[in-house]
């Protein structure tokens, strides 16, 4: 039998966490809050600036004071 | 085009063996995830997942490392990673450039301001490539695929791009031009063929290279036919030939643009998830100007699962996993632990890709591949400066004991 190069508990655990923190991140988020039924929010679902020079987000150096 | 964070099985030979708690555990991840993005956003963030779940698989069963490919063009004078590279950046010009300039409302390429920014950038970023171990997109899957060094790299990148966020305004005022499409004095097809010239002078110059060094150039990994073991064992289990990976890469950056709006890019989710983690303990990123932008502010104030960069990533993730489950090489890069330098080059190296990312305006994806695909000058400036800093990693390399 070939040992193996990981533990499975860790994994699992990493994953565990890394769900948790989107979930966290997720039920404070105002999309979440729309889903929910709360009016007067304002959701990103299409994050788009379509002024934006880069696809950063970053202004143009043209605009720059 | 093997990295040396990458453990790959060759080309050809071999026995089956899967790593079904791998496997499993990366399918149930996809389902839950995918689950959730279904129940909680929109269909089409479903689609950009499942695409980036798909692009880790090739990313992994391709061996498509962009930082290995340039280090064996320059060190061992092996051009094969370079050469499937520029093959990806050409069928990437040829599909989006012209789909960009469609007359499709809501397409935006990946163009970025020209100057000092992205100079000092993307120099960064390629020196950072050398001694972190990756790019943004070999990082990315070289971790779903269990690498314990490049997850230290990963957690460094993302603290450098929200290092470089911060200062990133102030590079912005350095001198530069706003962004510069070859589409406009060119016209679509002058813009693919000036990009194709370009693309062909560089394959020339490896050729020769190769040629000069070994006296022929490689073409067995660019083979388009299935190795000894089958056709539906290798699409599984690797390793695919680069024409398989250069296809899936391809298309699939090209239906991101298609179904998101805007070429794949990976390192922007970096940012938007090491200032969340900031914002979680306390620090007011809204202080800091690049968070006042429409696009940060609104992905800093969103959940992650609207973010398309985000999604896509946590796709890549579980897509390498997948793969390397079924290559049965899950962590098979990590039996060796780092020694103290190589922890070292993994951290300073994490921070010079994150910071360099945030000023050359994405990585070797966001910038290069998709900025050549939108026939965006930066990306060409953006691939000189990342070489010329590729070049010095690669001699820092042996200080930090790390394999040529």
């Amino acid at each position: 039998m070939v040992e193996q190069a990981y533990s499975r508990t860790r994994i699992l655990v990493v994953l565990a966490i890394l769900l948790v923190l989107i979930l966290a991140d997720h039920l404070k988020s105002p999309t979440f809050a729309f889903n929910s039924g709360q009016g007067n929010v304002e959701t990103a679902l299409t994050q788009r600036d379509e002024t934006a020079c880069a696809p950063c987000g970053a202004p143009c150096p043209s605009t720059r004071d | 085009m093997t990295e040396s964070a990458v453990a790959q099985p060759p080309l050809f030979g071999g026995r089956w063996q899967i790593d079904r708690f791998v496997v499993s555990t990366a399918l149930a991840g996809v389902a839950l995830l995918g689950g959730l993005i279904w129940l909680e956003t929109a269909p089409f963030m479903v689609a950009l997942f499942v695409i980036g779940t798909v692009l880790g698989i090739a990313l992994y069963h391709g061996a498509f490392g962009f930082t290995a490919g340039w280090r064996n063009l320059v060190v061992h004078r092996k051009g094969a990673g370079m050469r499937a590279q520029l093959l990806l950046f050409g069928l990437s010009s040829l599909i989006m450039v012209p789909l960009l300039h469609s007359g499709q409302e809501g397409l935006i390429g990946a163009v970025a301001p020209v100057g000092t920014s992205l100079v000092v950038g993307s120099f960064l970023f390629g020196l950072g490539m050398q001694l972190g171990g990756g790019c943004g997109s070999g990082t990315l899957f070289t971790v779903g695929a269990g690498n314990i060094r490049m997850v230290i790299t990963l957690v460094f990148f993302i603290i450098g791009t929200v290092v470089g966020s911060i200062h990133l305004p102030w590079w912005l005022d350095q001198p530069g031009v706003d962004p510069i499409s070859l589409v406009t004095p060119l016209g679509v097809s002058g813009a693919i063929l000036a990009q194709w010239l370009g693309l062909g002078l560089i394959a020339f110059w490896v050729n020769r290279t190769e040629r000069k060094a070994h006296g022929s150039v490689e073409r067995a990994a660019l083979l388009w036919q299935a190795p000894s073991h089958g056709l539906v064992r290798t699409l599984l289990t690797g390793r695919w030939p680069f024409t398989w990976a250069i296809l899936v890469l391809a298309l699939g950056n090209a239906l991101t643009l298609a179904i998101g709006g805007s070429p794949w890019s990976i390192t922007f989710a970096f940012n938007v998830w090491g200032a969340k983690a900031l914002e979680a303990v306390g620090v007011n990123m809204g202080q800091f100007e690049f968070w006042q932008w429409e696009y940060p502010a609104m992905a800093l104030k969103d959940s992650v699962l609207t973010n398309i960069p985000s999604v896509m990533n946590f796709g890549v993730l579980l897509g390498a996993m997948l793969a390397a489950g079924l290559a049965n090489r899950f962590n098979e890069a990590s039996r060796n632990r780092p020694e103290p330098r190589q922890f070292y080059a993994a951290v300073i190296g994490g921070l010079l890709l994150g910071y360099g990312a945030r000023l050359g305006f994405g990585c070797n994806i966001g910038a290069l591949f998709s900025g050549i695909a939108s026939a965006s000058v930066h990306a060409w400036i953006w691939f000189a400066c990342a070489f010329v800093g590729s070049l010095i990693g690669i001699r820092l390399r042996p200080w930090f004991r790390l394999p040529n």
